[in-house]
């Protein structure tokens, strides 16, 4: 009991000397909302960017071609895999986690199971990237890189059509040949396409000029030896030309 | 004015020390102190390591005082100073924390709600007194709370920031690990 009070009297007058030497001083209350004013704006830039990417993720798997590739059977989904933007999405992914952390400082957030939490910041990643797909921000991205305006994302955009696409071209429809026809790709080469079997599409009736298209098959020179043909939807259209020229729906 | 104090409710005599009342921190200290000693004593051994973590949580709320809402309690908002201090003291001692916690995860799914009910907290106390530092910090925790702090499922859930069902979910965990650590000490449970 007495080492008890002993003990109490020691803690009060230690926690006093400290505070009253100066040491230790309240801090305002401005600190406080200031915290969480910063937390809430890390939290509203890590939300843009998550946005961002999911969208830039889905713009690169449509304007590269890579998102159609699912449609040629098991060696398009091999493909497929293979040229998935990984570390992109690893980087979505960790920008998810870091968005649950610093959200569950926040008490409506942590007083609800995680499950919860990491659904809403997934839904709002996915909402988010649908919209800013939707908007005109990636074809003028795409195209302020090409014309070398973009130094900071500038590379992230220009690596469509880059050589490591070898199995997979996406273009325009220039040409109808005997044996199959010639695209245009985004960095002006023109590649000869030629069937080497059966293709998914019927050649004569649906492929024509001006049609965009994904194929797949391995490159020689400038020829493509193509056993996977797509055309692509309008939709994912806008991005081939400079926004100037024709305008984006 | 300082012998009418301690009738305040703790949460009075924050306001005061937030509007700059300091000395009446020290009914706080003394109203706090032997049961957050007893609460760090379930995780810290050395007598040494308590007072310093003692000295700290206080400061630390001294510190952050302005942050107190008063609409909430002031003792849970204390065991939260001290839950994350005893994690550092913890960390120094190089004691394992898991750094993600699969309880928070989806623990509605496994919760039942009738075991806090069926649960007697004066016989469990004696029991799990006697083989509580054998158990993991993470299920130590809610035991201590809820057996000798007398805190609620709810007030456990504000103090450690996890949603009520983990509460139940880690309770239930402790028990049944507990039962196995008793069983071996040879205590019934």
């Amino acid at each position: 009991m007495r080492e008890s009070l002993n003990n109490q009297k020691l803690l009060r007058e230690k926690v006093f000397e400290k505070i009253k030497s100066g040491q230790i001083a309240m801090r305002p209350k401005f600190y406080f909302a200031l915290k969480t004013l910063l937390i809430s704006g890390i939290i509203f830039l890590v939300v843009l960017l998550m946005a961002f990417l999911v969208s830039f993720i889905s713009f690169h798997l449509r304007a590269s071609g890579i998102w159609y590739l699912t449609a040629f059977g098991w060696q398009g989904l091999g493909v497929y895999l293979r040229l998935l933007p990984w570390f992109l999405i690893i980087l979505s992914i960790v920008l998810i986690l870091l968005l649950e952390i610093l959200a569950r400082r926040f008490s409506f957030v942590w007083r609800r199971p995680l499950f919860y939490s990491l659904l809403a910041i997934i839904l709002i990643a996915v909402v988010g990237g649908f919209v800013i797909e939707k908007s005109s921000l990636h074809p003028q991205l795409f195209w302020q890189a090409r014309e070398g305006k973009l130094l900071l994302m500038g590379p992230m955009y220009r690596e469509f059509g880059m050589p490591r696409f070898r199995d997979v071209h996406r273009g325009v429809v220039e040409e109808v040949t005997e044996n199959g026809f010639k695209i245009r790709t985004f960095d002006e080469q023109l590649l000869t396409v030629v069937l080497v079997r059966e293709p998914r599409f019927p050649l004569e009736k649906e492929i024509k000029q001006g049609d965009s298209v994904v194929v797949m098959g391995a490159r020689q020179n400038d020829t493509v030896r193509a056993f996977g043909i797509r055309k692509v939807d309008d939709e994912f259209r806008a991005f081939e030309s400079r926004p100037a020229r024709r305008p984006i729906r | 004015m300082r012998e009418k104090l301690p009738q305040k409710k703790d949460e009075e005599i924050a306001y005061l020390v937030q509007s700059g009342e300091i000395e009446s921190f020290g009914i706080l200290v003394e109203r706090y102190e032997e049961k957050i000693r007893r609460y760090a004593r379930k995780f810290l051994a050395d007598h040494e390591d308590i007072n310093d973590v003692l000295q700290d949580i206080f400061l630390k709320a001294y510190k952050n005082i302005k942050s107190f809402d008063r609409k909430r309690k002031f003792s849970t908002w204390l065991y939260r100073i001290t839950h994350n201090e005893l994690i550092n003291a913890l960390k120094k001692k190089k004691k394992f924390l898991p750094l993600f916690d699969f309880d928070v995860f989806l623990p509605s799914l496994l919760w039942d709600r009738t075991l806090e009910q069926n649960i007697d907290r004066g016989e469990m106390t004696q029991i799990i007194d006697k083989c509580l530092d054998k158990l993991e910090p993470k299920y130590r925790e809610p035991i201590v709370l809820y057996y000798f702090e007398n805190l609620s499922y709810q007030e456990i859930a504000e103090i450690l920031e996890i949603p009520v069902s983990t509460v139940g979910i880690r309770t239930k965990r402790a028990k049944e690990r507990m039962k196995k650590i008793c069983q071996k000490l040879k205590y019934k449970l």
